[in-house]
This record gives structure tokens, C-alpha cells and sequence, in this order.
């Protein structure tokens, strides 16, 4: 974690608070972003936070609107969700990061 | 073959494909061969609601208001959303019915067909609220061009298969000369392929033609107009939603060649069709935004936003059964309809869900000083 380039100073106390609580961080990327998420909370409440939006309907696993491309890395669901999620994407409402990923939008 | 209510056969319906084997005899739910059917019926039955919950008094009030050109839309609105769910309420129970194999497949088509029928109910509580002749608007839903052109590409695949399909039962396999209709091959492969354009053309009826009419709703509730209305729809919506999981789960099990080998297929041959029928509802969708507006736009709505959002919501849609996206549009250009189509802010408190005849919503919305005058502190 500590080789992470940081973008700014807040995300580097997130992360170094939340490491001393024990807490796994990990770096999502998204085309030249980077943005710094937990395993507490799902993945699209985490990018909303950071300011990117993400389409959404539902918010709970089924309409499959937050689907988006998971170029690589391992998220986990908690429940599995009621909608088909294709192979190579991920449902952003209900995962939860478990590594360093890379995710995409449409082409 | 003909279809029986109770096939006598004796045999194990988890060897069964989802359509296409053996009628249904004991609908049994202790072994499944795609579980998933039945997750959805118990969300669809989660989600139960009924029209006469939600209050519309304000809705009338508000509708008087409204200049021509937004009734317009409005009306027009709510008369494409009685065509599709005049469609939706019916047809998977008379196409699919008939060709399922799969005990909680069935049933999942039965609970889907049912929820459609309140979505219709609550249309005519909506038009009964608002004006005083609802037969006026109920009547045009069959003579108004730009209606009944969209009837007939929502009914189009459904009418075939069901044609299709009474031959079989009657006939079996073979090539039929119909009356008034010309030759018609009745093959396994015709019959499937057949089924897998149906369930693309409803996949493509719940996932993108209902959009063009939400987005109207929601974008008048913006402006705190017609909130009853926007209630209603947001419980429609949530339950459209569920539906085409229901299909995309269909399409993507039988191209996935996991339920049966020919329908992956078939579903590979059919792939530019099915592009195509995404890509036409989405230019008709773009077509009725353009009729909608011809008179006047609405606040923070125009044919151009909606044209892209139809174009959006078609490449998201398109997507979630594998096919590549079409459209150049990237971005939601009305990201604030995920707002209300969000159904987490969809209010259900337990004496709601388990009292089946509690009502919600059911004050009283006008209100004025003197209804306080018998009180005294």
C-alpha cells in the first residue's frame, strides 16, 4: 500500500487511518483515475463519493443497471444478486472489493 | 404434440429445457433446475402494491394546470404505458404458458404476467383521477396513429410465436398452407428461434420503451407536479425493472447453451436480429419523443435529452445480455431520473407488508384553516 502515488493528502489519511484500524484498502482504476476504497461498503457508494457517476437503479442487485466492466482484480458479493452478471463486469451496488481492480465503462 | 394441463408422463423436470419439453405436470418447487425463477417471485411477491394506495387528489388539481402541450405528453404517455401493459398483462401468460417446461418458470411467468395487470389498474385509477371522460383517452389508444404503430411492433413477435406454437399443438412439424397467411414451416428450430426473438422484443419493451414515458412523469414531479403520478410509476418502474432480469436471465441462459445446447444456437444465429430489434425500439423510442414535444417542451425535458437517454438506456440494456453497445452516447444525460427510479426510498413499513389490506397514503391532502376550527388548546 505504501508504493500507492497518492492524488492528494486526504485519500493518503483515509488510508493510513483506516490501515491502522486494520482495514484493507485497495485502488480502483478507472482510465487515468484512481480512487481508494474499503471492504465495508459496496463499491458504487464508494465511487459516488469520490464524485464519479455511476448509473444506477435499483441499488440492490437486481435491475443491473450499475453493471461495469471488471478489467481485472476480485470483488466478492456479499449476497448474490438476483441479476445476470456477465462474465468479465461486476454489479457495482452489492460488490465489495477484495484487491486492487481495474474497472471500465462502455467502450 | 398437443399441451396438456396435466402431462401424465412421469419424468424429471430438471432435465427439462426452459421451454420446449415436457408440459408441466406438478408445479413443485423443492427441486429446480434454475432456482433463480423463483428468487424472482419472491421479490416480484415482495414488492406488491395496489394503484388505490397512492392518493391522486393533488394529481387532478395539478393536471388543470398543466399548459396543453404537457397534458399532451402526459396523456400520450399514460396511453403508450396502457398499450404495453395492455400487451405485457396477457401475453407471456398465452405465448409462453403453452411451451414451458420448468415448474418455477412457469410460475414466474404467471407472477410477471399478474404484476403487469395491476400496472394496467393503476393507469385507469390515474386517467379516472385526472379528467371526466376517461373513455376519450381509452378509445384513441386504438385509432392514434403513433400508438398503434408501436402496438404493432410490440405485438408482432408475440402474434408469430403464438401462431406458431397452436400449430404445432394441432399439426405438429410440417409445412402449412393457412388461409390468408401463405405457407408456414412448423420445425423445432423455427419454433425456437421464434421464442428467442419473443423474449428479445419483451426484453427490449421493458427495458427501454417504458423510459421515454418514466423520465415525463419524473421530469414533471421535478417541478412538484403530478407527484400521485410519480408514485405510481416509481412502483412501476421497480417492478419493469425485475421483469427484464427475468428476461435477460432467459436470453442469457439460453445463449449461454446451459439449459439447451440448441437454443445457444440459435441464439447465435439470431444476434443481428436481436441487435436490430434493440436498435429500432430505440430509434421509435427517439421517434415518440419527437411527437411528444411537437408541440412544446417541459422544463429541463426536450426530444434531443430524451433521444440520448433513450440511446444511453439502449447501450446499458444492450450490454446486460451481451451484445455490444450501439449508440455513441456514453453518459446519462438526465442522470436525476435514477433519483426516483431508485427503489430503496420505496416506502414499505412491516403492518404494510403483512396486513394484506392496509392502505398507505390514504389521507386526506386538502386541507384548509377551517378544518382546525373544532380544535382547542
Amino acid at each position: 500500500m505504501t508504493q500507492i502515488l497518492m492524488t492528494s493528502t486526504s485519500k493518503k489519511e483515509i488510508s493510513e487511518k483506516q490501515e491502522r484500524k486494520g482495514q484493507a484498502v485497495h485502488r480502483v482504476l478507472l482510465g487515468k483515475k484512481q480512487i481508494l476504497v474499503t471492504e465495508e461498503e459496496p463499491l458504487l457508494i464508494q465511487l459516488e463519493r469520490a464524485g464519479i457517476h455511476v448509473e444506477y437503479q435499483c441499488r440492490e442487485g437486481y435491475c443491473s443497471s450499475c453493471s461495469i466492466k471488471l478489467l481485472w482484480g476480485n470483488v466478492i458479493y456479499p449476497f448474490e444478486p438476483l441479476a445476470w452478471v456477465q462474465s468479465g463486469y461486476l454489479l457495482a451496488c452489492c460488490a465489495i472489493v477484495k484487491s486492487d481492480i481495474e474497472i471500465a465503462f462502455f467502450d | 404434440m398437443s399441451y396438456s394441463t396435466f402431462n401424465r408422463k412421469h419424468f424429471d423436470s430438471t432435465k427439462e429445457p426452459m421451454f420446449f419439453g415436457e408440459n408441466v405436470n406438478v408445479a413443485r418447487y423443492d427441486q429446480q433446475k434454475h432456482p433463480i425463477f423463483e428468487k424472482l417471485i419472491e421479490k416480484q411477491l415482495s414488492f406488491f402494491w395496489r394503484p388505490e394506495e397512492v392518493d391522486l387528489s393533488t394529481d387532478r388539481k395539478d393536471f388543470q394546470r398543466l399548459e396543453a402541450h404537457e397534458q399532451h405528453i402526459f396523456l400520450s404517455n399514460l396511453k403508450y404505458q396502457t398499450l404495453l401493459d395492455s400487451v405485457q398483462g396477457r401475453s407471456p401468460n398465452v405465448a409462453l404458458l403453452p411451451i414451458v417446461s420448468l415448474p418455477e418458470l412457469e410460475t414466474w411467468i404467471e407472477t410477471w404476467s399478474f404484476s403487469e395487470t395491476i400496472h394496467s389498474r393503476s393507469y385507469t385509477h390515474i386517467i379516472r383521477n385526472i379528467v371526466n371522460d376517461p373513455t376519450k383517452i381509452f378509445d384513441d389508444i386504438v385509432t392514434n396513429e403513433e400508438i398503434t404503430k408501436r402496438a404493432d411492433s410490440v405485438s408482432i413477435y408475440y402474434d408469430r410465436l403464438i401462431e406458431m406454437v397452436n400449430l404445432y399443438n394441432t399439426m405438429g412439424m410440417g409445412t402449412f398452407d393457412i388461409p390468408g397467411r401463405g405457407e408456414i414451416e412448423i420445425s423445432m428450430p423455427k419454433l425456437k428461434k421464434a421464442l428467442y426473438l419473443t423474449i428479445a422484443s419483451v426484453n427490449v419493451l421493458e427495458a427501454i420503451r417504458f423510459y421515454v414515458s418514466f423520465a415525463c412523469s419524473f421530469g414533471f414531479a421535478e417541478r412538484t407536479l403530478m407527484e400521485g403520478n410519480a408514485k405510481i410509476i416509481k412502483l412501476i418502474a421497480r417492478d419493469e425493472a425485475l421483469h427484464l432480469t427475468g428476461t435477460q436471465h432467459m436470453l442469457n441462459l439460453m445463449a449461454s447453451g446451459k439449459d439447451d445446447p440448441e437454443m445457444a444456437i440459435i441464439a447465435a444465429e439470431c444476434q443481428d436480429e436481436v441487435r436490430q430489434i434493440f436498435i429500432e425500439a430505440a430509434e421509435q423510442e427517439k421517434e415518440w419523443a419527437t411527437y411528444l414535444f411537437k408541440d412544446g417542451s417541459m422544463i429541463g425535458l426536450n426530444a434531443q435529452i430524451l433521444g440520448q437517454y433513450v440511446e444511453y438506456i439502449t447501450n446499458v440494456r444492450m450490454q446486460a445480455v451481451g451484445l455490444e453497445t450501439h449508440f455513441a452516447t456514453k453518459n446519462n444525460p438526465i442522470p436525476w431520473i435514477n433519483a426516483w427510479l431508485v427503489s430503496d426510498n420505496v416506502q414499505v413499513a412491516p403492518q404494510e407488508a403483512e396486513i394484506s389490506s392496509y392502505l398507505v397514503g390514504q389521507t386526506d391532502n386538502s386541507l384548509d384553516d377551517s378544518d382546525f376550527d373544532d380544535f382547542d388548546l
